[in-house]
């Protein structure tokens, strides 16, 4: 009963104010970790002495707090680890937290469909439905070479614990371990790829301007693309050298869209993540001795200052600004 | 002003390309004034014949050519191989260059247009025609094999075309991308090949910049022209027939690149209308100053047009062949050096000879006035050609039998065509074949349906490829598809477009927007119509557009070797039989031979369940040699059918023909035919069925309007039922001759006619000295019977496979489940079937990879296993029994294990008794090789030597293992599963999880521990595999809700009284609104819940609150009033309806305090008639509901796969 899992109900595009409930958090206990785009775990293992209070009402303190200071709702999930808090997390209402008591963790698990267990996606759980494992309770029955067989021998070994309610995990603190995300949609199935390339211009520079106002640098990038049908494409890659630089997001952003190959595709969204959020000041930066890189990166430091003054839309580039 | 012609001018059947039928376009061309109009549509000719009769009805002189895709004369290089997509698919490859033929020259012009046409579609398919002789010059095609049509250059090539290049074509290319040099270089080939015939085509369309449709390309086509020497014509090329239609168009170019209309991109310029004379000159003067020319020139380039036109002279009567009639040469059927005439005379003597008819007088007189009329037609190779096929058939031993008018013929049958003694029945020739008939006879032969395949490449084997093809049949726009292309078109959400499509019963595309304001189940869809702006505008404007061509299920050209000079031929995919694109309507009209070859399905069930008995049993059942038609026939056959327990007969096991049977209580064969004949619209509509009921069962006196008039109506106690007896009673009264009575008959369906034909009539019998009340109340009779009885030759021809197969079901039930699931004959999905088969005690045994066969077979089960005659479960299989290593041995050669009982030991143990087992076939997604493989490589030891023997997919085994096809390897089926995965993953050399195969000396397997199917997940895989519930009805799991709601069980429901309100259910096994006297639109469907079948009506006071639920739920609960008319005809007109599966997952969930508010809902009630009285005049004069007689909304029941939820846990 020591573990929180908060969920705030953040308004979208506006991470930025994750940080500032973060410190809400850390008001109560040192041990925070950031679950990014919009959650956090909070150990309050020290806290409940210190405050005097059970780990119910220190969740609804920190709701209290939250919509006082920020004006944002949070669903708050309590468990005697990491692995149960979230879990609890997912029955739990903005108001209305959800706690799972230490001695009732196996009924709480029993019932649970397998796909709610966090590191189970979807693959997994489709694995596991296919063979009538559709319970965590069905899961903990079934013998451990049985689910090493089904899905490995790593991930059923930690399928069998977890199942079991054997929670191994703990809040590492990480303040900064976050993604950032923008989206395009379209009004209409767009086939057109101009329009793409457009789209993911505006999605990498939007990127790009919101990682340098938080002074951080992406590792990777990741492009979604959705389809009419409600269906999507993802694919990931990892940038040569951490960057915020709106150029090279959209250099990689390009490779990406282009490696799909798409021609008849009913595009109906565009949208890309940056994730393995640095400082930007840990983040190291091959200086080359063509001048038009840095050029580009003085350029860029210039418009951001402008567009701080002026607005987002004070320059942006030419192809966009039709 | 002369007229303008437009020599470039594309239909509907230009597929998703025109927007407006052939018919409209003639009419708009007459109306605005011009005197002649090509045709030129997209790789087809299929409008041509429409077009010839249009243009003949308009006043309009027809030219005829097509728009093909050319190759290059040498083919580029060039492969640019796009990377591909990921998702979506890539884009539909429009880009080989387009040019206009048109024929010029009579019938050589229309031969070579033909020709060409077939040529383009010869690479499209590898056992194409052609392909053999078009390989060398395929050019660019030659890489592809499949794909669009093209016509390879070498076969580009004719004296009697004229050949159009537009904007489309290479060279039109060339100067829309400002290349008049490559241009020149590229006109270099089509001058040498076409010379003078060459024309270059300008279209203006508006558009900006210089491609196509540009002035700028027009203006450089001209000025082209006249620096090449080379006639220009203008053309618009069209492709609607009214402004406005730019939508359309965009539309099906959409639907046609598979891509949504780019509301940004370039659209349709909304030009390519069918412009009059004036609109077109304009053009020409735009062009030709664009050019550079003076303005007059403008009449120069009119006049080429028209020069051109002119010379293009193609006449449908004598070119084209429309009225006249080609037969298969005559040696080709057995006529050498005699006529055909001579050989056809004296084969039907022979027959006379064989049938022991020799000695009867009236059948010589008939054969001697039969063959008269055939002479008089010179139709006698006809004769000899179907005769010969029917004789090929039957070497096949493929079962076959004649249907139709033409059993009426003595010819017939003793040819061996027509199995039933004309003369025996009362057939008349004169409804077949008369001297005053002009029309060409039809004789229809059935085959089993399995083989027809066979039986076509037989004929074309017999006759040749140039002188046999199929028949076309062009697949239109109906709403479903219309709102699922226009809905792509417009980005629409495909969810939502698919559950519009859904909702929408089978009507015509016109008919949207007033079925969404009329019925009572589209309601709630007619709230949101406005939702979708445009889309009901261009859903009905796509009305009965062709959207593809499909071969013809029975139709078969025969004609003689010029066949391939009047009718494009091309390719079916798949089979890649010829195929003409004429439809039958077309076919008719060319006077090609059409033999209707019709795949029975009730046929092939019937051979493969007599195969089955004797594969079995050793015992040979002929059902040809069943003697029924004279005489008394089998009682225990007829007390089947008198049961009305006739599901799976032939004809008789509709809902409606069931109550009927019930009421009419056939015990002869002639009961059955009239049986039959009174179970049509006609009949039914007309109200023949009460007065002969009454008659038959002695309640009502048997009346004739006069006594002279008893012999023809004695058999049917004086009500008119067949048309035989129409044409007999018009003979009678008149004295006009039978010929001329049934040109009578034919008339009377016509409401025109129908006023003389009475005068007429009226005179005529008064002269024979009939009094006036006689002619009046006869006329009154033969007024309303006369268009719409039923031919007695058709009604004879069904009834012969009606009494066969409910022969089968009474003796043999088990072979005839076995065919019937096997070839699926009915109206009624198999699981159904196999109710039918369990309420009727034959043992249904599960599908097991070591018993089953790639068909349905039977089994013998000794009579000691067998508990419970009709045990729901079934005999257990082996696979509960325990395993001990003597049940499967690999060695043994036959079917191993303690199940099977060899035929000897039927003697020690009781009755012997035949059990159903169930098929490999009914595994979702098995091919047939895989199903093949299965069964010839049986019996397997193990799981292990069934994957590595019969090599199953892993989808298909894992399917196996959940319906328990694996069950005897041991292990759970979960636990099987997860064993096929791993092999599986061995297979593929990635080495499994869990190192080694758990075999356990490479019998049993072991367990792996996984939780195994429930009963409910069973059943629900049973239903997701084989569509079939196998181990028990699928609602004997409700069974207790349903008493807590107190249903009454069908089985119960044969006690009701007549007016009680009761409550029933079950799960829907078919729904129909056909066409009532009435003129309503009344909703029939079927239940079943185990016991027994419902049926319900739902009359249109109940559809507001019904309809949806009944169209769109599979399992229904109803409540309603029981009605009878008779000991066995009883059904329930509902009143209320739920969907049962939400009412159970209610109960589930919340007990029934959570159905009750569900129940208390309320019930909308009807606010009129909400078509206004609306009514579709039938020619018989009476109304129809303008929305019964169609296939309504909703998914068939037979493509049910799911149960009524799938919980989380279900597998798959």
């Amino acid at each position: 009963m020591t573990i929180l899992c908060v969920r705030f109900q953040l308004p979208p595009k506006y991470e930025a104010a994750l940080p500032g409930l973060l410190g809400l958090l850390e008001d109560f206990t040192p041990v925070v970790q950031a679950l990014p785009p919009d959650g956090a775990l909070a150990d309050l293992r020290g806290a409940e002495r210190y405050f005097g209070r059970g780990a119910e009402e220190l969740a609804r303190l920190i709701r209290v707090r939250a919509l006082a200071l920020y004006g944002i709702d949070c669903a708050i999930g309590a468990g005697p680890g990491p692995l149960l808090a979230r879990m609890a997390l997912g029955r739990a209402e903005p108001g209305e937290p959800c706690a799972v008591p230490e001695d009732l963790v196996v009924d709480f698990l029993a019932e649970r469909p397998v796909a709610a267990l966090p590191g189970v996606g979807t693959a997994t759980a489709r694995t596991l439905c296919e063979y009538g494992l559709d319970t965590l309770g069905r899961v903990a029955a079934a013998p451990l070479s049985t689910l090493q067989r089904l899905v490995g021998a790593r991930t059923g070994r930690e399928l069998h614990e977890k199942a079991n309610g054997i929670d191994r995990g703990r809040v590492v603190p990480n303040a900064v371990s976050r993604s950032l995300a923008a989206e395009h949609p379209f009004a209409h199935d767009e086939l057109n790829p101009d329009r793409h390339r457009r789209a993911l211009l505006a999605t990498a520079e939007e990127l790009g301007s919101r990682l340098r106002a938080l002074d951080t640098v992406c590792r990777t990038l990741t492009l979604t693309v959705r389809y009419a049908d409600r269906s999507s494409t993802t694919r990931t890659r990892t940038l040569p050298e951490p960057t915020a630089h709106s150029p090279e997001l959209t250099r990689t952003a390009y490779g990406m869209y282009a490696a799909l190959g798409l021609q008849r595709a009913r595009v109906r969204a565009i949208a890309l993540r940056a994730e393995g959020l640095t400082p930007a000041e840990e983040a190291a930066h091959q200086l080359a001795f063509d001048p038009t890189d840095d050029k580009l990166r003085r350029i860029e430091e210039v418009a951001d200052r402008a567009r701080a003054k002026f607005g987002p839309r004070a320059i942006v580039p030419g192809t966009l600004a039709a | 002003m002369p007229g303008f012609t437009h020599l470039h001018t594309a239909s509907g059947f230009s597929l998703r390309y025109g927007a407006s039928h052939p018919e409209r376009l003639a009419e708009r061309a007459s109306e605005r004034g011009m005197d002649a109009l090509a045709l030129t549509d997209r790789d087809t000719l299929a409008g041509a014949v429409r077009f010839a009769k249009a243009c003949a009805a308009a006043g309009v002189r027809p030219l005829f050519g097509a728009e093909l895709a050319v190759g290059a004369p040498e083919p580029s290089a060039r492969q640019a191989r796009r990377r591909a997509p990921v998702r979506g698919g890539a884009f539909v490859d429009e880009s080989t260059p387009r040019v206009t033929f048109l024929a010029r020259e009579g019938a050589k012009g229309w031969a070579e247009l033909c020709g060409i046409v077939s040529a383009s579609h010869a690479g499209s398919d590898e056992g194409g025609i052609r392909s053999a002789g078009a390989a060398g010059g395929r050019g660019a095609a030659a890489g592809r094999g499949e794909g669009p049509p093209l016509l390879p250059w070498a076969e580009c090539a004719g004296d009697g075309l004229t050949v159009l290049l537009g904007p489309a074509s290479d060279v039109g290319r060339a100067l829309a991308a400002g290349r008049p040099d490559r241009a020149a270089k590229l006109l270099g080939p089509w001058r040498e090949r076409f010379g003078d015939a060459l024309r270059l085509e300008a279209v203006w369309h508006g558009r900006q910049g210089t491609g196509p449709g540009s002035l700028r390309l027009a203006a450089r086509t001209v000025g082209f022209a006249a620096e090449q020497r080379i006639r220009p014509v203008l053309s618009n090329a069209v492709r609607y027939a009214d402004p406005g239609m730019g939508p359309v168009a965009d539309v099906l170019d959409a639907a046609r690149r598979l891509v949504p209309v780019d509301p940004r991109g370039e659209l349709d310029s909304g030009e390519a209308w069918l412009k009059d004379a004036g609109a077109m000159l304009a053009a020409a003067e735009r062009i030709v100053e664009a050019a550079g020319y003076r303005r007059d020139t403008a009449c120069r380039l009119l006049e080429q047009t028209r020069a051109t036109a002119a010379e293009c002279l193609v006449d449908p009567e004598d070119d084209l062949g429309l009225g006249t009639v080609h037969f298969p040469e005559p040696h080709l059927v057995g006529a050498g050096r005699r006529t055909a005439q001579r050989v056809l005379a004296s084969r039907a003597a022979a027959g006379m000879l064989r049938l022991g008819y020799d000695t009867r007088r009236d059948y010589w007189e008939r054969v001697h006035q039969e063959l008269d009329v055939i002479a008089h037609h010179g139709f006698a190779s006809y004769f000899l050609t179907v005769a010969q096929v029917v004789d090929d058939v039957r070497r096949m031993g493929i079962r076959v039998a004649a249907r139709g008018s033409g059993a009426g013929s003595l010819v017939n049958h003793l040819l061996g065509i027509a199995h039933a003694d004309p003369v025996e029945h009362g057939l008349l020739m004169e409804r077949f074949l008369s001297k005053r008939r002009v029309v060409l006879p039809d004789i229809d032969i059935d085959v089993e349906s399995a083989r027809r395949l066979e039986v076509y490449r037989a004929i074309i084997g017999r006759f040749g490829a140039e002188r046999v093809a199929t028949v076309a049949m062009p697949e239109t726009y109906r709403v479903r598809h219309a709102v699922r292309d226009v809905g792509a078109a417009l980005s629409m959400d495909p969810a939502d477009v698919d559950r519009i499509a859904k909702s929408f019963p089978h009507i015509r595309a016109r008919d949207a927007r007033a079925a969404l304001e009329e019925l009572p189940e589209l309601r709630k869809l007619a709230g949101e119509k406005e939702r979708y702006g445009r889309l009901w505008d261009l859903v009905e404007s796509l009305d009965a557009l062709p959207r593809g061509v499909a071969m013809h299920p029975c139709g078969v050209l025969l004609s003689d070797s010029s066949l391939l000079a009047r009718t494009p031929v091309m390719p079916t995919s798949g089979e890649g039989f010829p195929m003409s694109q004429f439809d039958k309507d077309d076919v008719e009209d060319l006077g090609l031979l059409k033999l209707d070859v019709l795949g029975v399905r009730m046929q092939s069930a019937m051979a493969h369940a007599v195969a089955e008995v004797e594969r079995a049993t050793g015992e040979r059942v002929d059902l040809d040699a069943l003697d029924f038609e004279r005489g008394a026939g089998d009682p225990a056959t007829y007390r089947l059918i008198r049961s009305a327990e006739t599901l799976g007969c032939f004809q008789i096991e509709s809902p409606g023909q069931r109550d009927l049977v019930g009421r009419l209580q056939p015990s002869t064969f002639h009961d059955l035919v009239v049986d039959i004949s009174l179970f049509r619209p006609g009949p039914v509509a007309a109200d023949m069925v009460r007065p002969f009921i009454a008659a038959r069962h002695g309640r009502a006196p048997v009346r004739y309007p006069h006594p002279d008039l008893e012999a023809p109506l004695r058999e049917t106690y004086g009500v008119v039922v067949f048309h035989e007896q129409v044409i007999d009673i018009v003979h009678l009264m008149t004295g006009c001759g039978r010929d001329e009575a049934d040109r009578v008959r034919r008339g009377l369906s016509d409401p025109e006619s129908q006023g003389r034909i009475r005068v007429w009539f009226a005179q005529h019998a008064a002269a024979k000295g009939y009094d006036a009340e006689t002619i009046a109340r006869t006329w009154e009779i033969v007024e309303a019977f006369g268009s719409y009885g039923f031919c007695k030759a058709h009604a004879v021809a069904f009834a012969v496979p009606t009494y066969q197969s409910a022969w089968l079901k009474t003796h043999h039930p088990a072979a005839f489940y076995a065919g019937l699931l096997t070839h699926d004959p009915g109206m009624y999905p198999k699981r159904l079937l196999l109710a039918d088969a369990r309420r009727r005690g034959v043992p249904i045994l599960p599908v097991d990879v070591n018993r089953s066969a790639a068909t349905h077979r039977i089994e013998l089960v000794s009579e000691s296993r067998e508990s419970e005659g009709s045990s729901p479960e079934g005999p257990a299989p082996e696979g509960s029994a325990p395993k001990g290593p003597e049940a499967l041995s690999p060695a043994g050669p036959g079917p191993a294990g303690p199940g099977s009982v060899a035929p000897g030991a039927a003697g020690t143990g009781g009755p012997v008794r035949w059990g159903l087992r169930l098929a490999l076939s009914d595994v979702h997604g098995i091919s047939e090789a895989e199903a093949a493989r299965i069964a010839a490589g049986r019996p397997y030891a193990s799981l292990l030597d069934f994957w590595e023997r019969a090599r199953p997919s892993r989808p298909l085994a894992q399917r196996l293992a959940r319906v328990g096809a694996l069950d005897a390897f041991g292990a759970n089926r979960r636990d099987l599963q997860l064993h096929l995965t791993e092999l599986h993953r061995g297979a593929r050399g990635m080495g499994g999880g869990g190192g080694q195969l758990p075999l356990s000396g490479g019998r049993g397997t072991a367990s792996a521990g996984l939780p195994d199917l429930s009963p409910a997940e069973r059943l629900s895989a049973e239903l997701g595999v084989l569509s079939m519930d196998v181990s028990r009805n699928l609602m004997d799991d409700h069974r207790a809700f349903l008493d807590e709601l107190g249903v009454v069980s069908a089985r119960r429901l044969r006690e009701a009284r007549h007016g009680e309100t009761v409550l029933v259910a079950g799960a829907k096994a078919a729904t129909q609104t056909p066409p009532i006297r009435s003129g309503k639109r009344v909703v029939f469907t079927t239940l079943d819940d185990g016991t027994g079948l419902v049926d319900l009506a739902f009359f249109d006071d109940s559809h507001e609150a019904c309809a949806h639920t009944v169209f769109h739920s599979w399992l229904l609960l109803v409540r309603g009033v029981v009605q009878r008319r008779g000991p066995r005809s009883l059904s329930v007109v509902g009143s209320a309806a739920w969907n049962l599966a939400e009412l159970v997952e209610l109960r589930r969930e919340g007990g029934l305090d959570a159905v009750a508010p569900r129940l208390a809902e309320p019930v909308p009630t009807s606010g009129g008639d909400p078509t206004h009285g609306r009514r579709i005049q039938l020619p018989t004069g009476y109304e129809m509901h303008p929305w019964a007689d169609l296939r309504p909304a909703g998914e068939e029941p037979s493509k049910v796969r799911k149960l009524w939820h799938q919980s989380p846990g279900s597998a798959g």
